[in-house]
């Protein structure tokens, strides 16, 4: 459980696993190895000052448990996939957060469709999504004096930066 | 003293009638300038020629893109780059917009125009200006090196956002513009960082970069934005005091499937939308989602899904979204 709670936070777990880890996550067993995990990738980053308790955990969490670095030397890990990770993990406990689009077909039925074909990474799974086409619907008819027509794009063109995982 | 009273009260009354009068005439004068002021904007957006750095802010985010604007003897075309990230590009001609996504191998086609564009209120929609938005000059400032006046639309309500602009004192032109919520904080903004109005520029500088589009790219075609005109059979029952109707009709999203209802609804200053849709493949996720000053509310209604779309407050959207009955 320890690996999959690591392969969660780069962005591995496959969609038909995720379930399982996130219903996992609410053992308060693997809460703390999550947090822990955290802890570590904060501390790898230089985010956080080391305390001893969190050093404490650390310690106690490597000696019972060998694997915690493992995954993170086979896959490169960058702020970027710790991000990722988190994302997708807000994601999938349906918490609504940053609504950036994607070139994905992000509706609902999309990502139904993507999960059914087991083609999307927990990664892929993000926060809702202002739906692209009902927002240029709409934008036809906004009042507009601001660079006329390409102002409302510029929202597209701001917020579609992170499609590319 | 026994006809000192009657000449007293007619005298009252006739101040009273004047007061009543010359507020009338304050707000008619206030409709007025907030109307000249939107649309002095607005023709400069259109007609000018200039090129800038846009810098945008969303949320947390800012981006900076350029833009370069021609109109080239009454039509009009706008080339927008954005500069951090990946290259992307928009390019608006008559009718349509082609946006450019290199590092996804993608170009989006929309064949849609922009029909409400200022100024092409109503009468109604004009009053309701000033009925629900207080248009005040605030006064001069710099953007951009160049000398602006700044006003605000501030709302009499928490129903709507506020507005604040800054316009060219030269050309009115539209330097920098930001949504205010409630506690009249920024949620969302534009600001030109360096711009060259009334700039040499040729058809080349609005043109694509890729004027043939790469054979390895997908080309998603937006379906004809037409839409048919009809009533729905959708009702909203309840819209804040001053939206009215300016649309209802059927339209096909991307992909065709089925036929979405569409109502639109504006004060003048924003709009909102009303979609109705089947509820097997709906575009929006059931509750809230939003983007700066852009809140929408999807919600179910028997079979359907019911979504929300507006520069209005999250609030102001489900309340909508809520009031929605089949006629």
């Amino acid at each position: 459980m320890s690996e999959s709670i690591s392969r969660l936070m780069d962005g591995d777990v496959d969609v038909a696993e995720l379930d399982a880890v996130c219903a996992s996550l609410k053992s308060g067993e693997a809460m703390a190895t999550w947090t822990c995990y955290h802890a570590i990738g904060d501390a790898l980053r230089g985010e956080i000052a080391v305390t001893r308790d969190v050093r404490g955990a650390v310690a106690s969490r490597l000696a019972g448990d060998p694997t915690v670095l493992a995954p993170r030397r086979s896959v490169p890990s960058t702020p970027a996939s710790w991000a990722w990770a988190v994302a997708a993990t807000l994601a999938a406990v349906g918490v609504v957060g940053w609504t950036a689009y994607s070139l994905v077909d992000s509706t609902p039925a999309g990502l139904a469709r993507m999960r059914d074909a087991g083609t999307m990474r927990a990664a892929e799974l993000r926060p809702a999504t202002v739906p692209t086409d009902l927002l240029f619907a709409h934008q036809e008819y906004a009042p507009s004096i601001m660079l006329q027509g390409v102002g409302p794009y510029l929202r597209d063109v701001a917020v579609t930066r992170e499609v590319q995982p | 003293m026994q006809h000192a009273h009657p000449p007293s009260s007619r005298a009252r009354r006739r101040l009273a009638s004047a007061a009543f009068f010359l507020a009338f005439v304050a707000s008619t004068a206030r409709a007025d300038d907030a109307m000249q002021w939107l649309t002095r904007a607005a023709q400069a957006a259109r007609e000018l020629n200039y090129i800038g750095t846009i810098l945008y802010q969303i949320g947390p985010r800012v981006e900076t893109s350029r833009i370069t604007h021609l109109n080239d003897g009454g039509r009009e075309f706008e080339k927008l780059v954005n500069l951090d990230g990946p290259a992307r590009e928009l390019i608006r001609t008559q009718g349509e917009v082609r946006c450019y996504y290199p590092d996804a191998k993608l170009v989006r086609v929309e064949p849609r125009t922009f029909r409400n564009v200022f100024p092409s209120l109503s009468p109604q929609q004009q009053q309701s200006l000033s009925r629900f938005y207080d248009f005040r000059v605030i006064g001069d400032d710099r953007v951009s090196g160049r000398p602006v006046q700044v006003v605000v639309f501030q709302p009499r309500d928490d129903l709507r956002y506020g507005h604040r602009f800054w316009s060219d004192a030269e050309t009115g032109l539209l330097l920098k513009a930001r949504l205010l919520n409630e506690k009249e904080e920024g949620i969302e903004q534009f600001a030109f960082t360096d711009i060259s109005i009334n700039a040499p520029i040729d058809r080349s500088m609005v043109a694509p970069s890729w004027p043939v589009t790469p054979k390895d790219w997908r080309v998603l075609e937006g379906v004809s934005g037409d839409v048919v005109r009809q009533a729905t059979g959708w009702v909203v029952t309840w819209v804040p005091a001053g939206f009215e109707k300016i649309m209802e009709g059927f339209r096909r999203l991307r992909g065709g499937g089925e036929r979405v209802a569409h109502l639109v609804y504006s004060d003048g200053l924003v709009s909102v939308s009303v979609f109705v849709e089947p509820q097997d493949a709906p575009s929006a996720p059931i509750g809230f989602v939003h983007q700066g000053g852009l809140n929408v509310y999807s919600v179910r209604h028997d079979d359907h899904v019911i979504t929300v779309m507006g520069e209005t407050p999250s609030a102001t959207v489900r309340q909508i979204a809520n009031s929605v009955e089949r006629r």
